[in-house]
């Protein structure tokens, strides 16, 4: 492009700082975003990766079967890193003065595969066999350090157990004791890592019951199947994929969100952007035809006048997208620390990947370019003496609308003078539709989270358990139950079942828990998947939906059942349960006792409304015979810390949500009043006051956002609903719930939006120089 | 009973620049003017002579630098913008050259949209407006629907929706054929008649036949006043 056209260019810019800084904005928080959510996710994902390939994190954990026998199959097969048996088990443990069932984990020799690395203290001395590793999340949540002790039964009697140190374990990055309990209460799980034999006498076992495989890196994908096909054909009862690993899926669930927002909303305000980009360009192109008349008239080719006036949007696009990369890379170095800082992750990758900047630069500049180029070309295309009559009043075809309501005389002429407006200039009026129906996905995909979450736990904790504290005793214990119920603060005391089990069905597995509830339980509500409640099955067992699809199993088929101790049971589905959280087997007492040949081993505890939870939680405790206690809100809490970084990011696009709408309708509102500059310069003449005509201006835009509303909300609704779904697996099944609060307040929120960018319009109908204007008109 | 007569002018050393230093433009130049109430005048003169500047001053839309200006009874020296506002919804009425109707609007709605804004007027007179310049068919039609002198007949109602004691019109001819022109000014001039004041820019000899005064500028001053004792009717004019 020539100097001359730049410089007219670099002018007409200049003038018109407001509308280009809202479009500039746009495009550097779509570019930001971008860039920081998608490399944020990226260097997430590395930091995940490098701890797991430093600690040799094992690509399958198998259990069941003879884990020597399995280990011996798969040792020397293609593919494989490493093979590595160890003993685990959930025992009962005391520390302090909390009890609770925790986890003893077996160290082999080496500490290879899924490596622990010590951030306190030291390894357990061999010669001293009292001697634990207690997990990081353990040692914080109960503030354990070396030399503290603790307390485990190994189901016949209780060892002292000295801690050495203190230790992270890519199995526990997230302390999830299984995919059933990726949410429990932190009080109520402990790890502690032992030397091998320390953790079979703590378990009372004489060999390890775990078997541990490591995939090299370059493992192809059917070295993978032979792999887990011998695994299979050596015994294994449950082969658990690393992808499925508790702690691991729990912390991908809860960055995998990330992903979906790293494309869906940088795209909204690109889009939002270019639409505003469209707008301003058209105008511009509008105000300028004479000039593009007369350049066309001198010989000027087309393509340079497209350059020309794409160049606005290319070049305002273009500064923005790079500011976009520069602050979304400090964000990104932000967010990554954030996150790995609340996580406590041992690795922290940052890393700012060109081709992410790359691809967010050429993104914004996009929005620019696109958006200014259908009317640039439609500029290049007019013909030269038309042009050059200029600012022409087109004749106008008036529309039924229009027609119709000249005859509605009880509405004042101002307001069918806006409404009119919307059909005059049908692309403008789009453009502040499209911006408030992309504010309202945006807030309502946004919102949609926060309120299907709040819902969730709603019904977790409302409708399915409704428990206040759960106990575990020893099995045999047969008092307990009395003293429970004489505690101060208890109201309620039922005997439940809790077991440790696989459920196999069309060749496929599943660990879970089975829970065994009382016939009549008030403990727990049944809800099927239509929403209607149900009672527990006489005989068969209840499960959660995402078993149907895990094993490919429907209701009233047979499932098969594996204990921990116990033979292989066959048993019908019943029925599906939709519960929030996990997948769980439900069944009453009898049944569940039957399929694990043991009694009752724990109780549901309702409280009295007043009851003091902490005294209630003291007093079970103190009980003997209880060896686990878990209240209710402590799970709660433990959600909360779970989605703090999300309840941020939800909390921030909220935020510029309503941005995004304030910035489309401002450029939009500036457009229309620099459009009908001569309607308000005469109405100002005749001694019309400017908050009148500034009321007038404000009901055709807030008309043309309110128009956008129903639109918005289904597209907004249907957003949140697909990107809900996004989340759903055995661990989370989460429903969208905005009711009709949320709606309420997104609209109200892109409305005040749009009322806001009208302040802007009442100083610039009071700036309008009414003399030059008519002076113009008249000349 | 003869009508009350409205609308007088008083200007003493009125002067209007645009710009500063070497680009400044002397719009008006100390004017002196007085137009008495109910007249019908022409302010005649060639293109950059002040009379645009003059009537927009008048009209309360443009501040003078200095000098005193009454109009209607009303002075409006030095008045802040919002007062000015206030002045013209009392007591002025503009008819511009190119109309300046408001396209999504009926001839109707832009006569009843003024009464709406200022709160002045009464809406059950639009049909009487629009009978007096002869549209009462043509009330439902959008300004596109209509001709130029219907267009220019509708700013004529318009102007008067508030009920002005001064009229202030700018070449209200000039973008009318003549047989159009000639209806236009016929209609001014029964507004004139009726005892309100009306202001009328031209740089058309013939137009200002039918004024009672006609004012003539050059270089932003008043170079003569002069009485026209015997006005043309405007039905008879050539241009």
């Amino acid at each position: 492009m020539s100097s001359a056209l730049q410089k007219k260019a670099l002018r007409d810019l200049r003038r018109r700082l407001p509308q280009i800084a809202a479009i500039g904005v746009t495009v550097m928080l779509g570019v930001l975003l971008f860039v920081a959510s998608f490399d944020s996710f990226r260097n997430v994902q590395a930091s995940y990766d490098r701890t797991y390939a430093r600690t040799h994190f094992a690509d399958w954990t198998v259990t069941g079967g003879d884990p020597d026998a399995i280990a011996a199959a798969v040792r020397n097969a293609a593919g494989v890193e490493g093979v590595a048996t160890r003993t685990q088990a959930d025992q009962p443990m005391r520390i302090g003065d909390t009890k609770l069932v925790g986890r003893v984990v077996g160290v082999p020799a080496g500490n290879e595969i899924n490596h622990i690395d010590l951030v306190a203290g030291q390894l357990p001395d061999l010669p001293h066999p009292d001697q634990v590793v207690v997990e990081r999340h353990t040692a914080d949540t109960f503030g354990l350090a070396p030399g503290q002790r603790v307390q485990v039964f190994d189901g016949t009697a209780w060892h002292d157990m000295t801690i050495s140190g203190v230790a992270e374990s890519p199995e526990y990055l997230w302390p999830a004791r299984n995919r059933q309990d990726v949410l429990g209460d932190p009080h109520a799980f402990a790890v502690l890592f032992a030397p091998e034999s320390v953790a079979q006498t703590l378990s009372r076992r004489t060999k390890p019951n775990i078997t541990l495989v490591e995939m090299t890196s370059t493992a192809t994908q059917s070295e993978r199947d032979w792999v887990a096909h011998q695994l299979r054909t050596a015994g294994a009862v449950d082969i658990e994929d690393r992808g499925d690993q508790p702690s691991n899926a729990s912390l991908r669930q809860n960055f995998n969100g990330f992903r979906a927002m790293a494309i869906g909303f940088p795209a909204m305000f690109l889009s939002a952007a270019a639409i505003a980009d469209h707008v301003f360009i058209t105008r511009l192109i509008h105000t300028e035809r004479p000039v593009i008349g007369t350049l066309l008239a001198l010989g000027a080719r087309r393509g340079r006048v497209v350059r020309h006036y794409v160049w606005y949007g290319a070049v305002v696009a273009a500064v923005a997208a790079l500011a976009g990369v520069l602050v979304g890379g400090a964000a990104t170095t932000a967010y990554t620390n954030a996150y790995a800082a609340i996580l406590r992750l041992p690795d922290t990758v940052i890393e700012h990947r060109i081709p992410t900047a790359v691809i967010g630069f050429v993104l914004g500049l996009a929005a620019g370019v696109v958006g200014g180029l259908v009317p640039a070309i439609a500029a290049a295309r007019t013909a030269p003496a038309e042009a050059m009559r200029g600012d022409v009043v087109h004749p106008m075809r008036m529309g039924p609308l229009a027609r119709r309501s000249a005859r509605w005389t009880v509405v004042p002429v101002a307001v069918r003078m806006a409404l009119r407006s919307l059909t005059r200039s049908r692309r403008r009026t789009a453009a502040t539709m499209i911006g408030g129906v992309l504010a309202l996905v945006l807030i309502l995909a946004s919102a949609g989270m926060l309120t299907s979450v709040r819902a969730m736990l709603g019904i977790e904790f409302g409708w399915v358990q409704r428990q206040d504290a759960s106990v575990l005793v020893v099995r045999g214990a047969n008092d307990v139950a009395a003293q429970l119920q004489s505690l101060p603060g208890v109201a309620v005391v039922e005997p439940a079942t809790i077991a440790r089990v696989t459920v196999g069905g069309n060749g496929r597995t599943y660990a879970t828990s089975l829970t065994g509830l009382e016939p009549a339980t008030v403990m727990h509500g049944f809800r099927t998947p239509d929403g209607t409640a149900r009672t527990l099955p006489a005989d068969g067992v209840l499960a959660g939906v995402a078993l149907a699809d895990e094993l490919g199993v429907r209701v009233g088929d047979n499932v098969t059942v594996i204990p921990a101790t116990g033979s292989v049971r066959e048993v019908r589905l019943a029925g599906l349960v939709d519960e929030p959280l996990g997948t769980t087997l439900y069944a009453t007492n009898a049944t569940a006792q039957s399929m694990t040949n043991a009694g009752a081993d724990g109780y549901l505890i309702r409280f009295d409304n007043d009851a003091d939870r902490d005294r209630v939680r003291a007093a079970a405790t103190g009980l003997t015979g209880v060896v686990a206690y878990t209240d209710a809100h402590a799970v709660e809490n433990q959600i909360e810390r779970f989605l703090v970084i999300f309840w941020a990011f939800a909390g921030t696009t909220l935020v510029l949500g309503t941005l995004l709408a304030f910035t489309v309708i401002y450029v939009t509102m500036t457009v229309n009043l620099a459009e009908r500059e001569g309607e308000l310069a005469t109405l100002r003449a005749t001694g019309a006051p400017v908050g009148r005509l500034t009321a007038t201006v404000a009901i055709e835009n807030l008309a043309a956002t309110l128009l956008a509303v129903p639109v918005g909300l289904a597209a907004g609704v249907g957003a949140g609903w697909l990107f809900l779904r996004s989340f759903n697996n055995d661990l989370f099944n989460l429903h969208l719930s905005v009711g009709p609060v949320v709606l309420i307040l997104a609209t109200i929120a892109v409305a005040a939006a749009a009322a806001l960018s009208q302040l802007p319009a009442a100083r610039l109908i009071k700036r309008i120089d009414v003399a030059r204007v008519v002076r113009d008109r008249s000349q | 009973m003869a009508k009350p007569m409205r609308g007088g002018v008083q200007l003493r050393g009125v002067s209007k620049t645009y710009g500063e230093g070497g680009a400044a433009v002397h719009a008006l130049r100390e004017v002196d003017l007085d137009i008495p109430a109910g007249a019908l005048v022409a302010i005649l003169g060639p293109s950059g002579s002040g009379k645009t500047t003059l009537l927009n001053i008048i009209g309360g839309i443009e501040s003078a630098d200095c000098g005193t200006i009454v109009v209607a009874g009303q002075d409006i020296s030095g008045r802040p913008p919002r007062d000015l506002g206030a002045f013209r919804r009392a007591h002025v009425g503009f008819v511009f050259q190119f109309f300046n109707l408001i396209s999504t609007l009926t001839a109707y709605e832009n006569v009843q949209v003024v009464m709406e804004l200022t709160r002045r007027g009464d809406r059950g007179h639009v049909p009487d407006l629009l009978a007096a310049v002869g549209l009462s068919d043509r009330a439902g039609h959008f300004p596109a629907q209509l001709s130029g002198g219907e267009q220019q007949r509708v700013s004529i109602a318009r102007s008067l929706a508030t009920d002005p004691d001064l009229l202030l019109a700018d070449e209200p001819a000039g973008a009318l054929d003549v047989a159009t022109g000639r209806r236009v000014l016929e209609l001014l001039q029964q507004t004139g008649r009726a005892g309100r004041g009306v202001i009328m820019v031209t740089h058309n000899e013939a137009t200002a036949e039918i004024a009672d005064h006609v004012v003539r500028m050059r270089d932003g001053a008043i170079v003569s006043t002069d009485r026209n004792t015997l006005p043309a009717d405007a039905a008879t004019i050539q241009w």
